[in-house]
């Protein structure tokens, strides 16, 4: 019993909110659908994610389809879903569930750290990979990460993180965990097609990327995502606690 | 770690781990196919398998699609299947080909690849590795010194067979009756009382779900052996929902259900279940309720002790979660009703109409007793009955009471024979009888009577809810015609579960709202196997026919001979324990039955995929009889692994695990069309063969413990055709396949044949040989057709037929149970309500809980919800031990605050029944004075703790013992003194965890 009381302690963490993150700037669609368009279209596809939290429902089938397909070590996770319980001054509590993944930043802040050149943005369609014959686990990467979507791997001792499924979207396939997204939330596609579902869904919704002040323009975008949870990311990525309280200082 | 690790591995080099398969994607897989970018056209990978067949992580038993490494037989991964309405919406056309399948799942099919999305939930992601869980038995068991001690030695399958028929001095312990010499038909149990049936009732066998194999198990113990006693979980899972709607469906034994119409409702009020949370059909409902409240016009409220995920902050407005007491939700649908009533809010139209022919002259889907008049004269010999036309002197048909004797509806000048026109809704008055006044009164009447018998301040203080949200609840709930819905489901186990659960349920009816589009509908149906135009599994020349009371007791005391015997002396209904006529077979009930041999004593109890040890509240207090030898002779469990109940057992069977198995089965509910999910063994069973060579499992158990009997309907000539030639059944695949060619042909058209192409694609080339050779040259393509496509389902297009319900429920709605309103209770002779009522939790001789243990000394109320994760059987997925690694129990801020508890301190709970220690988490989304655990963890078996095989150790594994059970501290029903018994619903029988009265202490 000792040991389960200790982990999840461990787990539990305390996570205070800090200042309210602002938004500004991510809400719009345009970064993606218009500023990126021009200039990538004539290089193909170019790889995004949305999910609409309206259709989560924390059921964590993303979470271990990830790990199944891509042998994720124990311990670890390359996505998971954070589940929260919001409480706010005169309003009854609220479930909130945020899926969390590598952003395959744009302006990735993982990539310009690594002193081997491993860590590199996918010509054309622009997931963020890491090349593990060349990464020495120094963890440069790690730390720099805003989303902390990066760990070591204990088995390869390398850095390692969601490659949005490369291997099977390569393929014509989805990612595991879109595929198997049972609430129909997270949507892949081509951010630089107009015609996609994704870029349909930039288009008709207001949109927020977690951590906007970073400007590491993600490529992972949410609807529905509350202001309290956008800086949300760090410290938990390793574990999903049970519910993890917040305490809200700024909404 | 600091920089120094970095420097030494900056020294020594990249790989100073394991190199993985691949620089960029790790030991991620081949993927199953590739999509030529030029053609479009699916290109497969030889070295993996990708077959739709059945999940068994749930209930649910979701169709899915399962990859294989063909080189390793090792299961890949998991996920849908996209003809499956249980894992997709909308789902394929049946008629679309494997090959267009697999594109249709890819980035070329429509939406991006993201419509016919097919999938599979966490669990259902997880499960594969109980394929090779290394807690999993391969080889016959046999204890070794005393029952639960852990040590158990292999035995082969002849000598398991041996030893359970012919029985012998076993264990040393002296001689066990085998099961050869308990199949006695002839000999009656208990001269006294005939009814008990013979000797062979006194094997019994406890199923946990039908897996689609029930056919084959029923076919041995019913048909075969001969014995009546069968019982699956339901009564320690959900059975008081099922009970309750099984009232106002009006069958007490089948329970139909019917789920909101997710898709279309605009309106839906859930109470004590959580669509998206759990529940079943957990996808399909999630699914659908997550795209309704995000894209469609879908508003909802979640009533229940706990906020879970099945509210959604994202969706703001369109969800709400209402704390409620526990065990109080008869309250708030009773409160509900009297608002309905006072302020004209319940559809008259529909009610009024007497008959289904009324009905359909109206244009209504369905119809109902509300205008039935009930005779209410409390010492009349016919209280509680209805009143027919031989009741007054009226022409009828037949005999009375029967068929040709109509019951009556209130007329201008007395009671009269409904015709096709609407009849009176509310009379409640003395009529004339042949032997003087009496009187009656409508069904509707009496349950307005029992709306109106406590105010709405009354109801506000039972259920903790404001009156102000009960009368906006009302309103809301009828401000949307018929596209509003209630629905229920595992929250209604509590002391007064069943009335609970028919009064939430009498809300749709009183709405009107069954059958139609966007309110509630049963499930569409399905293609049955057994019962087909190719072959008869049901029938068999020389089958037996079970008969006898089941130990369930859910028969009339009426009918025994204690009854009579007692009626003799003047005392009729002071029986020696309860009795259950409104109820299914009770598990529950079975363990009392099974440790007091109260009606009979059992000889040998079977355990097939089940776990009543581990699943049922109080159970612990019966241990030590339950596993005296003495008390039951022989103990067997069919089971992949050694769970709770399988450890106290004498001989485990080990089974096949999902994947390898047969069967098939169909929804539950939630689906509008007709679907027959097929499971097949995509992969061999990893568990020892038989000496012919079959896997050993639950199959080749029966098969070979039959053919030791010589028990009818096994064996080489077995299986009638249409024709009535018979065919063997040596193995499995005898009788699914056959089942299989059932399913391909029933319902009027065969489907297509299988191609060669959905043959090479979808993996059935493993079982092509046996197809051939089981069924006919006409019969097998179509057979593999089911395979596959994992099953058979009607098209989406079918669900509706203008606005009404496809395939709708017929028989009317019963707003008074006739059954129920005369019911005795066997141990006091008193009647209940025969409409729903609020009732306040109580023991089995009357005594409300609240007398016994009264607030003041329990001021806690202890109840318990599902994860969407982990489930009674899950634990061995270490994936899903990753995501969530115990159950802390949650309580609320208040109740934290008035114990000085914060998150992560460690507490004692303590009920009538036990007591746990455990750490808690303190949260807002708990309702007052409620402690709430959740269920699946604090397992003492499946490997958390040690056992030995042989000279084999296995070590306990401290992460599958995580977390504790409330179940533990579940209570035994202190009334219940000469026969005890854990503490269940006085109606259906059925379990209680939620509502326990408890202390909470802060361990410092």
């Amino acid at each position: 019993m000792a040991t389960n009381r200790r982990d999840f302690l461990r787990s539990i963490g305390t996570v205070t909110m800090g200042a309210a993150a602002s938004v500004a700037g991510a809400s719009s669609p345009a970064r993606s659908a218009t500023d990126t368009a021009g200039a990538a279209a004539a290089k193909g596809p170019h790889h995004g994610m949305v999910v609409d939290l309206r259709k989560c429902i924390g059921c964590q089938a993303c979470t271990v389809a990830c790990i199944m397909e891509n042998d994720v070590p124990e311990g670890a996770f390359r996505t998971h879903v954070s589940v929260y319980e919001i409480v706010r001054e005169g309003k009854d509590p609220a479930m909130a569930m945020l899926p969390r993944l590598c952003n395959h930043c744009d302006e990735p802040a993982c990539v310009p750290v690594c002193p081997v050149g491993a860590t590199f943005k996918q010509e054309g369609t622009g997931e963020v990979l890491v090349d593990a014959s060349r990464c020495v686990g120094c963890g440069y990467c790690v730390q720099a990460c805003p989303y902390d979507a990066r760990f070591i791997n204990e088995e390869t001792q390398v850095a390692d993180k969601c490659t949005f499924c490369f291997h099977r979207t390569s393929a014509g396939l989805l990612p595991a965990c879109v595929e198997t997204c049972v609430g129909g939330a997270r949507n892949f596609g081509d951010l630089n097609d107009p015609d996609s579902v994704v870029s349909k869904l930039l288009a008709e919704n207001a949109v927020a990327v977690l951590r906007p002040e970073m400007k590491t323009h993600p490529n992972v975008f949410y609807i529905g995502l509350d202001q309290a949870l956008s800086g949300r990311v760090t410290g938990e990525a390793a574990y999903h606690p049970p519910f993890t309280q917040l305490e809200e200082e700024n909404a | 770690a600091g920089y120094a690790e970095t420097g030494r591995k900056l020294v020594s080099g990249a790989w100073a781990g394991e190199k993985p398969r691949k620089d960029l994607t790790g030991n991620a897989p081949e993927p199953e196919y590739r999509i030529d970018p030029a053609t479009g056209e699916v290109i497969l990978n030889p070295d993996q398998q990708l077959s739709y067949a059945q999940c068994i992580g749930c209930t649910t038993q979701c169709g899915v699609r399962v990859r294989i490494d063909k080189r390793t037989g090792k299961v890949l991964r998991v996920a849908g299947n996209p003809y499956s309405p249980m894992s997709t919406d909308p789902y394929l056309p049946f008629e679309t080909s494997v090959r267009d399948s697999f594109k249709a799942m890819a980035q070329v099919g429509e939406k991006d690849g993201m419509k016919f999305r097919s999938t599979a939930c966490g669990r259902g992601n997880a499960v594969l590795q109980q394929v090779d869980n290394p807690r999993r038995v391969l080889k016959p068991l046999k204890r070794v010194g005393p029952r639960g001690s852990g040590q158990w030695q292999t035995i082969s399958f002849d000598q398991l067979v041996r030893e359970v028929v012919e029985g012998g001095d076993l264990f040393g312990e002296g001689k066990v009756a085998g099961l050869r010499e308990i199949r006695d038909l002839k000999t009656p149990i208990d001269p006294q009382a005939p009814e008990f049936g013979p000797r062979a009732n006194r094997l019994a066998l406890m199923n946990c779900v039908n897996d689609g194999r029930d056919g084959l198990v029923l076919r041995w113990l019913k048909q075969g052996f001969g014995s009546n006693n069968f019982v699956r979980h339901g009564s320690y899972c959900g059975g008081a929902y099922r009970s309750g709607s099984g009232a106002m469906f009006g069958d007490f034994k089948a329970m139909p259900h019917a789920k909101p119409d997710f898709a279309e409702a605009e309106f839906i009020l859930f109470v004590g279940t959580a669509p998206g949370n759990a529940g079943n059909p957990f996808k399909r409902v999630g699914n659908l309720v997550a795209s309704a409240r995000a894209d469609g016009k879908l508003k909802y409220v979640v009533v229940d002790p706990v906020l879970n995920n099945s509210q959604s902050e994202a969706s703001g407005e369109r969800v709400d979660w209402l704390p409620i007491r526990p065990a109080t939700d008869g309250a708030l649908a009773m409160a509900l009703m009297r608002w309905m009533f006072e302020n004209d809010r319940i559809n008259t139209d529909y009610l009024a109409q007497p008959s289904q022919k009324a009905a359909e002259k109206a244009g209504e889907a369905s119809w109902t007793n509300a205008t039935h008049l009930v005779i209410t004269e409390p010492d009349h010999p016919r209280h509680g009955h209805f009143l027919h036309a031989s009741d007054i002197g009226l022409a009828f048909d037949g005999e009375a009471y029967g068929e040709g004797d109509p019951v009556l509806v209130a007329g201008d000048e007395g009671p009269v024979v409904p015709d096709e026109a609407p009849a009176p809704l509310f009379f409640d008055d003395v009529v004339e009888m042949p032997a003087g006044a009496v009187r009656v009164a409508t069904s509707l009447s009496l349950l307005r009577a029992e709306a109106l018998s406590r105010s709405m301040a009354d109801y506000a203080n039972i259920t903790g809810i404001p009156e102000a949200r009960l009368v906006a609840l009302a309103t809301e709930l009828t401000a949307h015609g018929r596209k509003a819905a209630v629905n229920s489901h595992g929250g209604m186990m509590n002391g007064s579960g069943f009335y609970n659960a028919y009064a939430l349920m009498m809300l749709n009816t009183l709405i009107g709202n069954l059958n139609l589009k966007g309110g509630t509908m049963v499930s569409g149906g399905w293609y049955p196997d057994q019962k087909g135009p190719r072959y008869d599994l049901a029938k068999f020349p020389g089958m037996v026919k079970a008969k006898g009371v089941p130990i369930g007791r859910n028969i009339p005391f009426e009918k025994t001979s204690e009854f009579k015997r007692k009626k003799a002396a003047g005392k009729p209904y002071t029986a020696d324990g309860p009795w259950y006529p409104n109820a299914p077979g009770l598990a529950t009930e079975w363990i009392s039955t099974a440790v007091n041999g109260y009606p009979y004593a059992l000889e040998a109890l079977i355990f097939r995929n089940t776990n009543p040890v581990y699943g049922i509240p109080g159970i612990e207090h019966l241990m030590d009889r339950l596993k005296d030898p003495k008390v039951i002779p022989l103990i067997i469990s069919i089971d992949p692994f050694i769970n709770e109940s399988g450890a106290i057992a004498d001989y485990i069977v080990p089974d096949s695990v999902m994947y390898e198995t047969w069967g098939f089965t169909q929804p539950w509910g939630g689906v509008a069309t007709k679907a027959t999910t097929a499971r097949w063994p995509v992969i061999p069973s990893k568990a020892d063969k038989t000496p012919d060579g079959q896997p050993i499992g639950l199959e080749s158990f029966l098969i070979a413990t039959a053919k030791a009997m010589n028990l009818p309907g096994f064996g080489d000539a077995a299986i009638p055709d249409a024709d009535g030639k018979l065919h063997p059944l040596n193995r499995a695949e005898d009788w699914f396949l056959r089942g299989a060619a059932n399913v391909a042909y029933v319902g009027g058209s065969p489907v297509n044949d299988a191609s060669d192409d959905d043959i090479a694609l979808s993996g059935v080339s493993r079982i092509v040989e046996d197809l051939k050779a089981v069924l006919t040259e006409e019969e097998w393509r179509k057979a593999a057709t089911i395979y596959a496509k994992g099953g058979r389902y009607e098209n989406i297009d079918k669900s509706y037929k203008g606005e009404k319900a496809a395939h709708p429920f017929k028989a009317p709605m019963f707003v008074y149970n006739e059954t129920l309103g005369t019911f005795r209770q066997a141990t006091t002779g008193r009647k209940m309500p025969g409409t729903p009522a609020w009732r306040e939790p109580e023991f089995t001789n009357g005594d409300k809980v609240s007398a016994h243990y009264p607030a003041a000394d329990w001021p806690v109320q202890v109840v318990s919800f599902k994860s969407p994760l982990q489930n009674s059987y899950s634990i061995g997925a270490p994936a899903l031990r990753r995501i969530v690694a115990s159950n802390p129990a949650l309580v609320g801020t208040g109740l934290a605050a008035q114990n000085g508890l914060k998150t992560g301190d460690r507490v004692r709970l303590t009920t009538p029944g036990g007591s746990l220690e455990t750490v808690v988490v303190v949260r807002d989304g708990v309702a007052p004075g409620v402690v709430a655990i959740m269920h699946g963890f604090g397992h003492r078996a499946f490997g958390a703790s040690e056992i030995r095989i042989d000279d084999q150790v296995w070590e306990a594994d401290e992460g599958i013992g995580a977390g504790v059970l409330l179940n533990d501290i579940g209570m035994l029903d202190p009334t219940r003194t000469t026969n005890p018994g854990v503490w269940v619903d006085p109606v259906s029988g059925t379990a209680v965890r939620h509502g326990l009265p408890a202390r909470l202490t802060r361990i410092a």
